[in-house]
């Protein structure tokens, strides 16, 4: 089509994941005709190294990106609502609308949105949202699954889920797109922050209690199954524990064997790995790591949007880049807690880095608001209680402080100052008892 | 629908870097609570083992089986035992391993079956019907004699009398494991059948067990025979032609220049192990002396490219010692079997920890060098902790008990009742679970656990241990062992004290002149090597390992 090849074309597109790799082929594996002129075909690109990847492609006349088409793109949505199942050669693609919640007859506008990584979205009449996956992965794909736990439990403070299609079939069986409550003219947390803090704006902070309250409702709801095994709450094996601390341990050694000299931002922490895996020891001295439970996965403030009244968590896929089977692992809901307080440790240095603000104990409030917010909604069974809480809460920290210490330290020096502060301040608090 | 095979970048030659791990999947980790591990407690303990960073695991025989020898009598070779849990089971455990980038092979028995296989119930009580001539009957039980007794300890012959067929059985192992008679192309293509069946469960490969005894012939010690390489060929050409990077293990305890044959002109076997290498390590180290491990080295001939010896300390075996002299032997009973209980058939039951007295930097000096020889290490369940053994249980089940994960009640192997587990733990005050777990090593920063864990990640980083050349260096002190290891640039020396005290050495690096040593644990530079002779000093036991850099830091 157009004279451009297959590879050539998935390659060279924004979404396509594995840029560095040799391709050595790419072929359509599976194809469904969703109606004249309009085929939704999953290609396999293999790479020189034997693995391969299955991305998702929409196609017409016009080409390999259908999508771009606004009357094609309302096509996928039509199909939704009428909850269709279409064959493809060997499979099924099938769609599926919610009930009360889809919306019915025909999308009168579609608009693309541009700005997306590794997926291709599309806005219809500003009432839903349609995420196309574009790389595929056998499996569930943990959005729509915690979506759908979510809404189903009545939990509120989402995007709620207003249908999905999927493929299932020889290949795999994966989740091709999901259909949201599209919120016009929210703003996200990440935005609001700064703006806040630039502001000197204290009502902002204040809406942090609710959003540790949204965030402990979540978990709390997440953890409520026992009968439904993806979601049912576990105990953490007896060595999990010595597991985490040996992980996290051998992290801090590892970098600070190899800080460098000529970066004084590491002023603070240089020299002080043997203190920081002390700390490490005193924080792991506790009874157990509570349980582990479906959860967010990639929580922090740009996963947030205000709709005006009330907070609601986006983005439920995790970590890109992870494969889907850990991403859908259970693990301890703190995890989510401090991947958010960090966050807000790096919303206070990037007021004073991108606007010049000093944010003068803004994080600290944050936290605190937070956290506060938090115990309230949390189950308190599905959390170590007291002291012990704060210490795992701190252990998160700490691993994901290191992490950020090792990827600012390679990728972007100028912000090597946040993770430095956030470990020198777990060095000089008491540890909880 | 099953997601196997999907996680890896092909790599044929995967095994030959890869850290093995061999599990007793009884004794690992007990998921449903009725005393004996299973596939379900040791998909519970995936995340250690990722943790650790074994590239693949290899599982004893999980087979239906009267367990008269620890599973390797097998009785029905397309199921699972139900202890271990259902075929299920075994598909969802590869899996969730898989995911975590951790490979799976299983141990095969092609020589033989259980006596309860219905294979042989059937060729004893229907000699005539299909299964008739699956195993090796005959009227003469003096026929074969020069064919050696394995189990001196517990079997008289090689022959045992069927009062049901009324004729003499052949077996080389116990006389409940009848041989079978690949003679009878039938046996040979149900025993591709059974390969199959696993492979293409997601299996990535077998540990075929007993291997050298397939064939019997007149006037030989019925061992190594031109048969059974024969059939090998064709094991392997059918797993080349259907299954990518897969791997097939031999079990031949023989000396280098018969195992050599199990890997063909690289056309049988990818991997074999190299057993006269351990009983030598263990020499070396009583007698301070690295001769007897540099010599075994020596007369290992080459092997082809695409091979790889399998090297081990300890395994579910006892430590055999059927690959020394008698003077050696003598040697080694008198040093590390001190107790008569401590010895079984021609070895010695006992586990790696106590073998070296629990020194911890004997223990880790083994490891070491069996980290730096030309191979892949195969680790044994527990003996990254320490675990001991106890020589009171019967047979091999000394060195089968239960893993020690935590100070807990069964040392966290299983929340059944004490009385119901299938061995006891280990609770003495030196070896027992509240002093030696999991748990509470990895919480130590300078425990066993953590350092092999740091030495599993060495090697891992470096190919040059499992794809280099190897090349001793002789140096004038006899109590160091030392070579080269290298691998396109990659130059790694390894200096080994196997003494109790200090030691200095001169080496002659001449050859590497100009280059700079750089320490591999904690990447500290030593002087640059110039024309005289290079000198180190060895702490007692003390180990280097320095790759040889340019000046420039390349």
């Amino acid at each position: 089509m157009n004279g451009v090849s297959l590879v050539d074309f998935i390659t060279s597109q924004r979404w396509y994941g594995s840029k560095t790799r040799a391709v050595s082929e790419a072929s359509v594996v599976d194809r469904a005709t969703l109606r004249d002129n309009l085929e939704l075909e999953l290609v396999e690109v293999v790479f020189d190294t034997g693995t391969h990847e299955t991305y998702q492609l929409l196609t017409d006349d016009g080409g390999y990106d259908a999508l771009a088409d606004e009357e094609q793109a309302r096509e996928l949505l039509r199909l939704i609502r009428a909850g269709e199942a279409l064959p493809a050669q060997d499979g099924q693609v099938q769609f599926a609308p919610v009930a009360g919640r889809a919306g019915a007859g025909d999308p009168r506008t579609a608009r693309l949105i541009e700005s997306e990584q590794s997926n291709t979205s599309v806005v219809f009449d500003d009432e839903l949202i349609l995420k196309v996956f574009r790389r595929l992965e056998a499996g569930i794909n943990p959005e729509l699954e915690l979506l759908r736990f979510l809404t189903e439990a009545g939990f509120e403070n989402i995007a709620q889920l207003a249908g999905w299609y999927a493929y299932v079939g020889l290949q795999m069986e994966a989740t091709l797109g999901i259909a949201q409550h599209y919120i016009a003219g929210a703003e996200d947390g990440w935005e609001r922050a700064l703006d806040a803090i630039v502001a000197r704006d204290d009502s902002f902070v204040e809406t942090l209690r609710r959003l540790g309250g949204v965030t402990g409702q979540m978990h709390t709801v997440l953890g409520s199954n026992t009968a439904d095994p993806n979601f049912c709450p576990e105990q953490t094996s007896a060595e999990s524990l010595g597991l985490l601390t040996a992980t996290v341990d051998e992290e801090i050694e590892a970098v600070f064997a190899s800080l460098p000299e000529d970066v004084p931002e590491l002023d603070p922490i240089r020299g002080r790995g043997e203190e920081v895996r002390e700390r490490l020891r005193l924080l792991t001295n506790l009874g157990g790591a509570g349980r582990v439970i479906r959860h967010h996965g990639d929580f922090h403030l740009g996963q947030t949007l205000w709709d005006g009244k009330d907070w609601v968590l986006l983005d439920f896929e995790g970590e890109p880049a992870r494969s889907l089977p850990e991403r859908r692992r259970k693990r301890s809901p703190l995890r989510d807690v401090a991947g958010m307080l960090r966050s807000f440790a790096y919303a206070a240095s990037a007021a004073t880095a991108l606007r010049g603000v000093s944010p003068g104990g803004w994080e600290e409030r944050a936290r605190q608001l937070f956290l506060e917010g938090y115990r309230e909604t949390i189950d308190h069974n599905l959390v170590p209680s007291g002291a012990a809480m704060d210490k795992l809460l701190s252990v998160f920290e700490l691993e994901k402080a290191v992490y950020e210490l090792r990827y600012e330290l390679n990728n972007r020096p100028d912000w090597v100052g946040i993770p430095v502060a956030g470990i020198a301040r777990m060095l000089d608090e008491e540890v909880p008892v | 629908m099953t997601e196997t095979g999907s996680w890896f970048e092909r790599d044929p030659l995967w095994f030959k870097t890869a850290v093995f791990y061999e599990v007793h999947l009884r004794a690992f980790f007990d998921g449903n609570d009725d005393g004996s591990g299973d596939f379900r407690g040791i998909n519970e303990k995936l995340d250690y083992l990722q943790w650790l960073g074994v590239d693949c695991v290899w599982l004893l025989p999980y087979y239906p089986s009267p367990l008269r020898d620890g599973g390797y009598d097998i009785a029905d070779f397309y199921g699972i035992n139900p202890d271990y849990g259902t075929v299920d089971d075994f598909r969802h455990f590869v899996d969730q391993a898989h995911q975590r980038g951790i490979r799976v092979i299983a141990d095969l028995v092609m020589n033989h079956t259980s006596s309860d296989h219905p294979w042989f119930q059937a060729s004893r009580t229907e000699p005539a019907g299909p299964y008739g001539d699956f195993y090796v009957w005959g009227d003469d039980d003096t026929r074969w004699g020069e064919a050696r007794i394995i189990f001196i300890d517990t079997e008289p012959s090689n022959w045992t009398w069927d009062p049901v067929r009324g004729q003499y059985y052949w077996h080389r192992f116990f006389s409940h494991q009848p041989d079978l008679n690949y003679d009878n192309p039938e046996v040979q293509r149900h025993m591709l059948d059974v390969l199959r069946f696993w492979l293409d469960l997601g299996l990535d490969g077998f540990r075929l067990d007993a291997v050298p005894y397939l064939y019997e012939r007149d006037g030989t010690n019925g061992e190594n025979l031109p048969e059974t390489h024969e059939f090998l060929r064709r094991v392997r050409a059918e797993v080349d032609a259907n299954y990518a990077d897969r791997v097939l293990l031999a079990e031949a305890n023989q000396w280098p220049a018969d195992v050599v044959e199990y890997f063909g002109d690289g056309d049988e076997c990818h991997m074999a192990f190299h057993f006269p290498v351990m009983p030598r390590m263990f020499m070396a180290m009583r007698r301070e002396d690295a001769l007897p491990m540099v010599e075994i080295l020596e007369q290992t001939p080459e092997i082809p490219d695409g091979a790889q010896w399998g090297l081990f300390l300890r395994n579910h075996d006892e430590l055999t010692l059927e690959m020394v002299t008698d003077e050696e032997r003598d040697y080694m009973y008198a040093e590390y079997a001190k107790d008569p209980r401590m010895k079984l058939n021609l070895g010695i039951r006992r586990r790696l920890a106590p073998l070296l007295d629990n020194g911890r930097d004997e223990i880790q000096l083994m490891h070491a060098i069996l980290f730096s020889l030309p191979g892949s290490p195969v680790l044994y369940y527990g003996d990254e902790i320490g675990m001991g053994d106890n020589i009171f249980l019967g047979d091999r089940d000394g060195v089968r008990t239960p893993m020690q994960w935590t100070g807990d009640r069964n040392g966290g192997f299983s929340r059944a009742d004490f009385q119901q587990l299938y061995l006891p733990p280990l609770m003495d005050p030196v070896y027992g679970f509240q002093a030696v777990n999991v748990e509470a090593q990895l919480r130590q920063p300078n425990s066993l656990l953590r350092w092999l864990h740091r030495l599993i990640a060495l090697r891992k980083g470096h190919p040059v241990f499992g794809l280099g050349t190897y090349e001793a260096l002789r140096p004038e002190n006899p109590r160091i062992f030392a070579h080269v290891r290298t691998y396109q640039d990659d130059i790694v020396l390894c200096v080994h004290n196997v003494a109790r005290s200090a030691q200095a050495v001169e080496l002659d690096l001449s050859r590497w002149e100009g280059l700079i040593p750089e320490e591999m644990f904690g990447r500290t530079r030593f002087p640059r090597i110039g024309e005289l002779p290079y000198l180190l000093t060895l702490a007692p036991r003390g180990f280097f390992w320095f790759q040889l850099r340019k000046e420039d830091g390349a």
